[in-house]
């Protein structure tokens, strides 16, 4: 069972692996068209350039994604914590109301 | 003396300094983003103990240090092309030698500096991991931090793709 977290994260760590691999493979093999006729220094500039980018672009991704998310999922309190700390608030109107049913007592 | 070390060195194979190039290219980039992910990557499971909600937005870090393997690889992918065979009687001509020294070159260049990259990324990430456990707010600021250190690695790669681009071996004369 993967959370939510690790499968954007392995998504975006296969897409950040293979996308370069293919750009590469794609220039080299000629599947691209119109790379052909680039000289060969030209073709290695091109092809590394734009590999290198699309790294770079994944990474841009996921960190829009991931400041995206965590807005949202806010840090529960502990649901123990809460009944106990809600109960204290209400104890002491509790012992007021009997501080001042004696007080009036004593005074009479 | 003098003239045999020279002599020795420029007898070593051209095909020899590019292998190792390669080899370097992609072992030492390799080496440097594993030390980043195995120090923060403990750092943010220890800090994720008493704190869950980091690990979503923490990961960053560990993507920052994925990539500069990737760069390794893309190196390596790229100088592997450039590596022709060259008829034994030009083997040691000038325009050989070039050809073997710039994809040594630029295989080092890459390889270090992804080295050192994917350390800085490493250490910064493992103290924001746990800076975040402790107070949201210094995340952004550290990420700004993270995203310097990584485009050390990005200088490595762009110098390196411009020298291996200009490694031409000389032509087969038929």
């Amino acid at each position: 069972m993967m959370s939510r977290v690790i499968k954007k994260f392995f998504v975006a760590s296969m897409i950040m692996w293979i996308a370069p691999v293919a750009i590469l493979y794609g220039f080299n093999n000629h599947i691209f068209p119109g790379a052909g006729q680039l000289s060969s220094s030209s073709q290695t500039l091109l092809s590394g350039s734009l590999a290198v980018i699309s790294v770079n672009l994944v990474i841009v991704l996921y960190i829009i994604m991931a400041m995206k998310e965590t807005g949202s999922s806010e840090h529960q309190p502990d649901p123990a914590f809460l009944a106990e700390a809600n109960a204290s608030i209400k104890q002491p109107s509790n012992m007021t109301a009997n501080d001042d049913t004696q007080a009036r007592e004593k005074v009479e | 003396m003098a003239s045999s070390w020279s002599r020795a060195l420029t007898q070593i194979s051209p095909y020899t300094f590019a292998s190792v190039g390669i080899a370097i290219s992609i072992g030492v980039s390799v080496l440097g983003a594993a030390w980043g992910i195995y120090i923060t990557g403990s750092s943010l499971i220890g800090a994720a103990i008493k704190a869950p909600r980091i690990t979503s937005k923490n990961l960053i870090s560990v993507i920052f240090c994925e990539a500069v393997a990737i760069y390794g690889v893309i190196v390596a992918i790229i100088l592997q092309t450039k590596l022709e065979s060259v008829p034994a009687s030009k083997i040691y001509d000038p325009e050989s030698l070039r050809a073997g020294y710039a994809i040594f070159a630029s295989g080092i260049i890459v390889g270090f500096a992804n080295l050192m990259c994917g350390l800085c990324v490493g250490i910064i990430g493992s103290s924001c991991a746990l800076s975040d456990a402790q107070n949201s707010t210094l995340f952004v600021k550290i990420l700004v931090i993270e995203i310097f250190g990584s485009a050390l690695g990005l200088f490595g790669v762009i110098v390196g793709i411009i020298m291996s681009s200009q490694a031409t071996w000389p032509a087969k004369t038929t």
